[in-house]
């Protein structure tokens, strides 16, 4: 059994949880997740480890609620124990000097990156963060950014605030300088549809640009085939290969949306993956 | 020899009785909308009724017919004398899973196939027997504990808690060694816990199990995966001494056609996970679920499609077909199985194999491509091959999946161990005792076979526990009885 240390409410419907598993501190790296079960009757969920202490054993990660699971999580305390907590599972994110480096983040994704953006630090880039949250009431985590972040963009999704901004749009005005500006390399872990987006948008200017991928999985260890997806023209399981891909070697966008969403609510399906229910947003 | 009980064997042959008692079976109505199981066992006095139809022979061909050599006629004629306990203690001088045992292993094919009496198509039904005995030890509360050796001061890690690691596990602890038993998933077990359903194999039986190996006092580490969590060589040079590496066949294989990632579309792994694993089947209750349409096609022939396409049955499918390249002659799966899928409803397809997928506009799979196939005459092997028929492609509407292919080795112990040899298939080269090309380092199971069966992967781990012991004690006398045994007697 895994106990929950410390729960935090970051915003409404957003939750932060440190959990004591020594094991998984012990290897973690930036970029890698773990998978949950909260008890006997769960169902085995991913989340992206956002922090870790190795001397104290413990693990954090952000989450949204969107369903059962989340929903469940969210009303555990200090005390509680998780049935389940295994990791580090995935591939660390690829970290290197590269020059100028975006990163553009959404949802959990605000808080899972700072391990990778303070790692990109270490190694002497220049780091540009655009993160996107639909109101100013929804945004968080953006100190720790702010202070490891050359630049920070705010892209708020409402209207009216004086710091709204689209994502695209902020970053159509990077790339428009680059390479004057230049820009080496794009990190994102947001929504599909914008990692999407984003991918395209740099493809022309052969900018490499990693996408976060986010499947749904099983067992997270390479056994249930769940994750798999085409990038270069070869399967890959996202949960042993990924989560991190070149965005501009991901085919089939929309049958990795389609997969993504075969559990949400139908309704969902039929707003054209609007990404309602993602707890990417 | 196991001396008869009658004073003296009648001057006359006695006469055969051909009449092989057949197991209570929940109804194939009823079965269909529960995942109970569906084969009840034998009653003490079925189960004495067809121990009495064994003519004991010396020859004892259903005894080398055994993949683990039980000593079958010896616990036969203990159900004969009508001691039952005396026959589990037969049994479980070879097996330490019989309630697993006689539940899924292929016995046509091995002990029944060998037994006398099948060359009058009436082999004694010694599979059946088995699972009576062992289900009647478990209604007599807890299993008596064997003798456990002195501890050896010895430390072994084991990976994964399958068949052939369960099997490793206990046998190394009775003999004096401290165990720990590491699992990447939530659960011990293995395939018998993810892959074979509830209605085939209760899951209380297999955890039951677990618990006796626990009890042998091998700590049992869940949710730990080796290549992870630790290297294979961290393990090599921290606490451990030796090694045994039983990490199944767990990669699941697909037939790279077009559009076989759409929605939908299923492996068998992880149809069966969610199914069984995570107990999709009680959703709401269990939190898990499973999507499934009104048309299911499970791909392949093996036991592990007889699975899929049973559990889809329950699952509230309208119609399952199976699609398997071949005849339902060559078909991999236990022809109980297969019996009983027919007897579910569900179609089978033959000579025919996908060719691709197709979406409904939304990247759903709403049909797919299929050739058909002929068998070549058979090849200097006699076996007959499947090849298309060119032309004869054909549209099946489906809504649902499940790729059933088999599986290969997950290469995730290979790939952190550069010094552990594996094949181009990629499993794991061992010697005929268990020990791969690295020092310390005994495997066995599905990651060496790629893909067997329940018993194979126990008696290679029995084969490797002795030769770990001696390695362990440098080299003193075995004291279990390993496979091969002329021993007794
Ligand atoms: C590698 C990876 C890392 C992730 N990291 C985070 C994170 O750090 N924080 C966070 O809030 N979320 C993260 N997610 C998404 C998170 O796993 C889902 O939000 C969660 O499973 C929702 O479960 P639920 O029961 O609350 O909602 P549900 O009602 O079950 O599902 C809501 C939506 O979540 C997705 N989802 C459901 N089950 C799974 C599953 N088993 N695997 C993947 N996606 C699923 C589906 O798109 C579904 O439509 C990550 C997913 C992956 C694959
Ligand atoms: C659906 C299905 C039906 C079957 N039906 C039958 C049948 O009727 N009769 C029969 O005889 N056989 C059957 N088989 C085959 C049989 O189950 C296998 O041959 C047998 O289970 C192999 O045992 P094993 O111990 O080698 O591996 P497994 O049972 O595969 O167990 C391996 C264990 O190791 C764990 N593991 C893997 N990697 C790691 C790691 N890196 N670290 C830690 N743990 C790890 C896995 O999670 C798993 O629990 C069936 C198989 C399937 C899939
Ligand atoms: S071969 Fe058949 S009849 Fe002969 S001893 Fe074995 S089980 Fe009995
Ligand atoms: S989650 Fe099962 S293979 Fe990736």
């Amino acid at each position: 059994m895994y106990p929950i240390v410390d729960h935090e409410v970051l915003a409404p419907r957003v939750h932060r949880l440190r959990v004591q598993a020594p094991v998984v501190a012990e290897k973690a790296k930036p970029g890698q997740f773990v998978i949950l079960i909260i008890d006997e009757k769960g169902e085995r969920v991913p989340f992206t480890i956002s922090d870790w202490d190795r001397d104290a054993g413990t693990v954090d990660f952000v989450f949204i609620e969107v369903g059962k699971t989340t929903q469940q999580l969210a009303t555990l305390q200090p005390g509680d124990r998780l049935l389940s907590f295994i990791g580090p599972l995935g591939r660390a994110a690829e970290v290197d000097r590269y020059g100028h480096v975006v990163t553009v983040l959404s949802g959990y994704g605000i808080a899972a990156t700072v391990p990778i953006i303070r790692a990109l630090k270490e190694h002497g880039n220049t780091v540009t963060t655009i993160v996107q949250a639909p109101d100013k009431e929804r945004l968080f985590g953006v100190h720790p950014l702010e202070e490891l972040s050359d630049d920070l963009i705010l892209a708020l999704g409402t209207k009216g605030d004086g710091m709204m901004e689209s994502t695209t749009v902020a970053i159509r005005k990077l790339l428009d300088a680059h390479p004057k500006k230049p820009v080496d390399r794009v990190i994102a872990m947001c929504s599909l549809c914008l990692m999407r987006v984003l991918s395209e948008m740099t493809r022309p200017l052969g900018i490499k640009t990693m996408v976060h991928l986010t499947p749904v999985m099983v067992d997270g260890t390479g056994m249930c085939g769940a994750c798999r997806l085409s990038v270069g023209g070869t399967n890959r399981f996202a949960c042993v290969h990924g989560p991190e891909f070149d965005g501009h070697e991901v085919d089939g966008w929309e049958v990795l949306m389609a997969r993504r969403c075969t559990y949400a609510d139908e309704s969902i399906l039929q707003q054209g993956f609007q990404c309602r229910g993602c707890s990417q947003w | 020899m196991t001396e008869a009980k009658e004073p003296k064997a009648s001057p006359k042959k006695p006469k055969l009785n051909l009449n092989r008692v057949e197991m209570p079976k929940q109804s194939e109505h009823e079965r269909r909308h529960n995942f109970d199981e569906v084969a009840l066992g034998y009653t003490w006095e079925l189960a004495k009724e067809e121990a009495s139809r064994c003519i004991q022979c010396k020859k004892r061909n259903c005894q080398q017919g055994c993949p683990v050599n039980i000593d079958i006629p010896d616990f036969i004629a203990a159900l004969q004398r009508e001691e039952i306990e005396e026959a589990s203690r037969i049994l479980k001088r070879k097996t330490s899973l019989p309630g697993v045992c006689g539940r899924v292993c292929p016995q046509e094919l091995q002990c029944e196939q060998a037994c006398t009496l099948n060359k009058k198509g009436a082999p004694i039904a010694i599979g059946r027997l088995e699972r009576f005995i062992a289900d009647w030890e478990r209604t007599q509360g807890a299993p008596t504990m064997p003798e456990m050796a002195p501890s050896t001061g010895k430390k072994v890690a084991v990976v994964g808690s399958g068949p052939s690691g369960l099997t490793v596990a206990s046998d190394l602890a009775i003999l004096g060694h401290q165990v720990v038993l590491f699992e990447a998933l939530h659960v011990a077990g293995g395939v018998l816990m993810y892959g074979i359903p509830e209605f085939r194999l209760p899951k209380e039986i297999v955890q039951r199990e677990v618990q006796y190996v626990q009890a042998l006092g091998v700590d049992l580490r869940l949710n730990t995966v080796i290549g992870i969590n630790y290297s294979l060589d961290e393990l090599l040079n921290t606490d451990y001494d030796a090694v045994y590496l039983a990490p199944g066949a767990g990669l699941p294989k697909f037939m790279r056609v077009p559009g076989e990632n759409l929605n939908m579309v299923y492996s068998a792994n992880e149809f069966l996970t969610r199914t069984n694993l995570m107990k999709a089947y009680l959703y709401p209750e269990y939190a898990t679920p499973i999507k499934m349409g009104k048309r299911v096609a499970v791909i392949g022939g093996g036991n592990v499609a007889m699975d899929a396409a049973r559990c889809a049955v329950r699952l509230g499918a309208q119609e399952v077909y199976v699609i398997y390249r071949r005849t339902r002659a060559e078909m991999p799966a236990r022809l109980e199985e297969i019996e009983n899928a027919e007897e579910e409803g569900i179609q089978f397809h033959f000579l025919c194999n996908p060719t691709g997928f197709l979406s409904d506009g939304r990247n759903n799979v709403a049909a797919m491509e299929l050739i058909r196939m002929q068998l070549t005459e058979p090849d200097e092997s006699g076996r007959r091959r499947p090849v298309p028929i060119p032309g004869s492609e054909y549209i099946m509407d489906v809504d649902t999946v499940v790729v059933s292919l088999g599986t290969s080795p997950n290469p995730l112990i290979p790939s952190t161990t550069p010094d552990l040899e594996v094949t181009r298939w990629g499993t794991v080269v061992i010697d005929e005792r268990g020990r791969t090309s690295k020092a310390r380092v005994w495997a066995g199971g599905d990651i060496v076979s790629g893909g067997a069966t329940v018993i194979s992967a126990m008696g290679e781990g029995r084969i490797a526990a002795a030769a770990m012991h001696e390695y362990l004690t440098n080299g003193q006398k075995k004291i279990i009885p390993p496979t091969p045994a002329k021993d007794e007697d």
